[in-house]
């Protein structure tokens, strides 16, 4: 199907496919009337993908039909699909079904194949029909002849007005016949990274469009599939202006403000509060979430302390949560390091932060973000990506990221966190005469002055406050530097 | 010898329960569509049917609408399966007289099979 654009050239219309981030990757859909391989390994998640599209199509109000070669059966098929919340039993048999045509395969070869698939899409009227068992239907036959099947097949989509969607398990890393003469090739991968496995979809080819490239992380539960587009690709757009306000932002603690020549944090800007275990980054993030209000709303994504022991380590120091989460001020997230990817999560973070409008956002344990990912190597990218995408929605991020040494002058920044800090504050014990002291020194501020030197840091009753100048002998003063392997390599994640 | 038609366009699935039909003393007959089973129970006249729902060119209910319309098959059992539950085939069409959902016991059929034409 058609529609003109300005210019009168016909568009071809995009085939919504209810894969929520598939669309987005696709950059807009697959188009009507194409013809799609579908490509990966037994297991990698194709049956389901095909099938999410199916019920999608008919949720829309439109018909498919799912068409097996040699496959599982089609009961078992069901069983499984039962499972997921898009099944509707509903959809049979008017509006979808399985049907096999191996026996037309076996007695009539390509062209005995190619009358089901004609009939099918005829009498059932069909906008979508998925033919599982490429490999099946190409065995025995020459390249020449796959190119003419799916040659015919194209011209019988397009005056079907039917989307086809091809699934094979035939060899990802093979450039096929049939490859180069889809509309496209979509692939997907279970990799696995030593003990944990990680989905993937990669849109190989794509005719009429660009797709967003590279490979997307990808989750199959109860739900079916779930696309979650890699935030480098999503946001590769440079950041706005947002960052150059002048404006300040309360970082929650008023003798900390006092420190800071705009009495404040700068608005839209990044800050990174590190320390090891112990020295108050979280007791600083909940006084800067405390600041939160309904017209500049707050959020906590935590990786490591839950809600509930957030509120009650707020509630200890004369900070309660709850009433400004029952006003709407502040919400608390919790995300597993270990159970998504650094997508998924980002993915999460930016739609809650859309949601509710949000102004000032704490990221308690940045490593989290580390500890999610299986390619390192990514981590600076990623970071500046959602980092500026954060400045460009006007949200005053504050971010805590923990050492591994307890008593250190030296600040070990993780590789790729210190581009994207626009403000660095550092927590450090420091022994004196018998007692353990907290010390705060501001490291760096963007774009705007602030008192520099050792502060004594006092958490009690009342919350963190500044309790004046730390004077001391001997190496105290810290020196913020990179770490990493000789060859620039990322070193691996710490909480 | 009793007649049985076996319809099921997973011919793999028709083939064998053809084969356990013969092994336990019946004449099965395979069909993989409901067009294709409508000639060949128009040729055996079978004491029964054991028909899939969902197939190409003609679906289970079709077809065993045809067979309920025309006397010859008065006496012919029809039982549909179907990896769908009953009461969703129910809506559409309950010409039958039994129902099994997929996947189903190799007993179980049998059991109903000789209650309804016995050997």
């Amino acid at each position: 199907m058609t529609s003109s654009s300005p210019d009168n050239v016909p568009t071809i219309e995009r085939l919504r496919s209810a894969v929520p981030g598939l669309d987005q990757i696709l950059g807009g859909g697959l188009f009507r009337t194409g013809v799609y391989i579908i490509q990966g390994l037994p297991g990698c998640g194709k049956t389901i993908l095909a099938n999410q599209i199916c019920y999608g199509h008919v949720a829309e109000g439109g018909s498919a039909v799912y068409v097996t070669l040699l496959a599982e059966s089609h009961s078992r098929m069901i069983q499984h699909l039962s499972t997921l919340s898009f099944f509707d039993v509903k959809a049979f048999p008017d509006k979808l079904a399985y049907i096999s045509a191996f026996h037309d395969l076996e007695s009539g070869g390509l062209k005995g194949l190619m009358g089901v698939l004609r009939r099918e899409m005829r009498t059932r009227k069909v906008g979508v029909l998925v033919l599982d068992g490429l490999v099946a239907a190409s065995e025995g036959a020459s390249d020449l002849d796959l190119k003419k099947f799916i040659h015919e097949l194209q011209s019988i989509a397009v005056l079907q007005d039917c989307t086809v969607l091809l699934l094979t398990s035939g060899n990802i890393h093979r450039m096929a016949a049939e490859h180069t003469m889809v509309d496209g090739l979509v692939e997907l991968e279970d990799k696995l990274f030593d003990a944990r496995s990680e989905r993937s979809i990669q849109v190989r080819k794509f005719r009429g469009a660009g797709p967003l490239r590279g490979k997307h992380s990808m989750r199959i539960d109860n739900d079916g599939i779930t696309v979650f587009p890699r935030i480098e690709s999503l946001y590769r757009i440079a950041a706005g202006d947002a960052a150059s306000s002048e404006s300040a932002v309360t970082s929650g603690i008023p003798s900390l403000d006092a420190l800071l020549a705009i009495k404040g944090l700068p608005a839209s800007s990044a800050t990174v509060v590190i320390g090891s275990t112990g020295t108050g980054k979280t007791t600083l993030g909940l006084h800067f979430l405390h600041a939160s209000t309904a017209e500049e709303p707050g959020l906590h994504l935590g990786f490591f302390e839950g809600p509930e022991r957030l509120r009650t380590k707020a509630r200890s120091m004369g900070m309660a949560l709850e009433p400004l989460e029952a006003a709407g001020a502040v919400e608390l997230m919790w995300q597993s390091p270990v159970e998504a990817t650094v997508d998924e999560i980002a993915e999460r973070l930016l739609a809650a932060v859309a949601r509710r409008g949000v102004r000032r956002l704490v990221i308690d344990g940045l490593s989290g973000f580390l500890e999610s990912t299986v390619y390192p190597e990514r981590i600076a990218r990623f970071f500046s990506c959602l980092v500026n995408e954060l400045r460009n929605r006007r949200v005053t991020v504050l971010m805590s990221l923990e050492t591994r040494d307890v008593v250190s002058s030296v600040i070990s920044m993780p590789w790729g966190v210190s581009g994207l800090v626009d403000n660095l504050f550092f927590l450090r014990f420091v022994h004196d005469e018998g007692h353990v002291e907290r010390l705060l020194t501001i490291i760096k501020m963007r774009d705007s002055d602030y008192q520099a030197g050792l502060r004594r840091l006092k958490i009690d009753s009342q919350g963190m406050h500044i309790a004046g100048t730390y004077r001391a002998d001997g190496d105290v003063i810290p020196s913020a530097q990179p770490v990493g392997n000789p060859e620039g390599a990322p070193p691996s994640p710490s909480k | 010898m009793k007649t049985i038609l076996v319809v099921d366009d997973e011919l793999g699935s028709a083939e064998v329960l053809s084969l356990i039909l013969e092994e336990e003393g019946f004449k099965a007959y395979c069909a993989v569509n409901g067009r294709q089973a409508l000639v060949q129970a128009r040729d055996v006249v079978p004491d029964l049917v054991i028909v899939d729902y969902m197939m190409p060119l003609m679906n289970g209910a079709d077809f065993a609408r045809e067979l309920r319309a025309d006397p010859k098959f008065a006496d012919t059992k029809i039982v549909l399966n179907s990896g769908l539950p009953e009461a969703a085939i129910r809506e559409q069409f309950d010409g039958y007289d039994a129902f099994l959902r997929k996947p189903f016991k190799v007993e179980t059929l049998l059991a109903l099979v000789e209650g309804f034409i016995g050997r």
